[in-house]
């Protein structure tokens, strides 16, 4: 369920935190909802269990995350959902600074670039 | 679990550590002065240039070759001489094996399967069909690629509690490659498998090290936790009038054709970069490993 690239510069565990707080703040994680085991995580991507852990970990002192006794770790049932409208808008803030970087870099028109972007958000 | 820098002083509780391991060939030193150890239950990635010396690392580790200075210890014995109990906890891989090359991978397996408590003869027959080797050919006959997956399912198939892989990646396909990357992981993360394995394929190391060590002209330039390298250090991009205020002493410095400078910076210990990465002009790029890598040994 994690998409997982070991050669970036972000570390693999907080790769993973990152895309739990969006799964949840977007709603396709929701409250109660089990998270695969950290064996089968890092079976899959062939990482190191203890990164799996760290992630999970981070993500429960977060409040993301609940451990259940003997079933692993599940959504938070005190997370909503659907975080508020400028919660979710601040998890998109570095790809937007990115966006706004390459836009300038390039010497883009902001107004091309943001019809562009209107039309693939309308997709 | 934290990512401070896993030292371990008692050489004593250290499955695999060396003191001041120093050896040269005729050309010249290979190993300057390393201090090396693994805390049990670590991967440690051992990447550096070919002809960096890693094997020779290796080779002197493991009690394979006297070392023209310095000491080596596995479980706290010397590694010269160590006991034939200490010898059954470790399997140690070789970028070429050699051993037992009359023997079919099935009767090499059964052989060595005696010396060692753990042996798990359904793991190695499954991996031998995963791996597609035959098992009644003779290992002689084997390619260098075939034979070092047979020697890397010996290793595996031992369960050993240290695990020491010379280059393992180099003979296998990108499918059997993520096997073994997968079996690393899980026994360090699960049995407490403490793993050495040296690499110059940077993205290997980077699913299962817990820590890597760099290791460049004789020496260790870096021995760290594999997270805290990705956050500790940056690489600060200077436009050539900056380039006077760079700051001095850092891993590596690169000048480049349009007058530019490149330097790797560290963290300092609040946090934050160092004064230089405010000047006009200044860029900090995040590092992966492999970039890193390239800025300190390119």
């Amino acid at each position: 369920m994690f998409a997982i690239q070991p050669t970036s510069a972000e570390p693999i565990y907080r790769q993973i935190v990152e895309q739990l707080r969006r799964l949840i703040a977007g709603g396709q994680l929701t409250a109660g909802e089990l998270l695969p085991s950290v064996r089968d995580v890092a079976g899959f991507h062939a990482i190191n269990p203890m990164t799996v852990s760290r992630a999970y970990g981070m993500a429960e002192t977060e409040g993301l995350l609940d451990r259940l006794r003997g079933k692993g770790m599940a959504v938070a049932a005190t997370t909503r959902s659907s975080a508020t409208q400028a919660q979710r808008m601040a998890l998109l803030e570095p790809q937007l600074q990115e966006l706004a970087r390459h836009t300038q870099e390039l010497e883009l028109p902001a107004e091309a670039v943001l019809r562009r972007l209107g039309r693939l958000l309308e997709e | 679990m934290n990512a401070v820098l896993r030292s371990v002083t008692d050489h004593r509780a250290a499955p695999l550590a060396v003191q001041g391991l120093t050896h040269g060939y005729d050309d010249g030193l290979v190993l300057d002065g390393i201090d090396l150890a693994l805390s049990p239950g670590s991967v440690l990635g051992l990447i550096g240039r070919n002809g960096a010396g890693k094997s020779t690392l290796i080779r002197a580790m493991m009690g394979l070759l006297k070392p023209q200075g310095g000491h080596a210890f596995v479980f706290g014995e010397p590694a010269l001489t160590m006991s034939d109990h200490a010898k059954a906890r470790i399997a140690y891989v070789p970028q070429q094996p050699e051993a037992l090359a009359w023997l079919t991978a099935q009767q090499m397996f059964d052989y060595v399967g005696r010396f060692y408590p753990a042996w798990d003869a359904a793991f190695a027959k499954s991996m031998l069909r995963d791996w597609d080797i035959s098992p009644n050919k003779v290992l002689g006959k084997l390619s260098p690629g075939e034979r070092q997956r047979v020697d890397l399912i010996r290793a595996l198939a031992s369960q050993p509690e240290l695990l020491v892989l010379d280059e393992p990646a180099a003979a296998l396909d990108p499918v059997a490659r993520r096997d073994l990357l997968r079996e690393i992981a899980l026994r360090a993360g699960e049995a407490g498998t403490t793993v050495l394995f040296s690499t110059h394929i940077v993205s290997d190391l980077e699913r299962v090290a817990s820590d890597i060590a760099f290791l460049h002209a004789g020496k260790l330039l870096l021995q760290c936790a594999v997270d805290e390298t990705k956050e500790r250090f940056a690489r600060l991009w200077l436009p050539g009038a900056m380039s006077a205020a760079a700051p001095s002493d850092t891993l590596g410095q690169r000048r480049h054709a349009d007058g530019s400078l490149s330097v790797v910076i560290e963290r300092q210990p609040d946090g934050s970069w160092p004064e230089a990465t405010r000047l006009p002009g200044a860029r900090v790029d995040a590092l992966g490993l492999e970039d890193l890598f390239v800025e300190i040994a390119g």
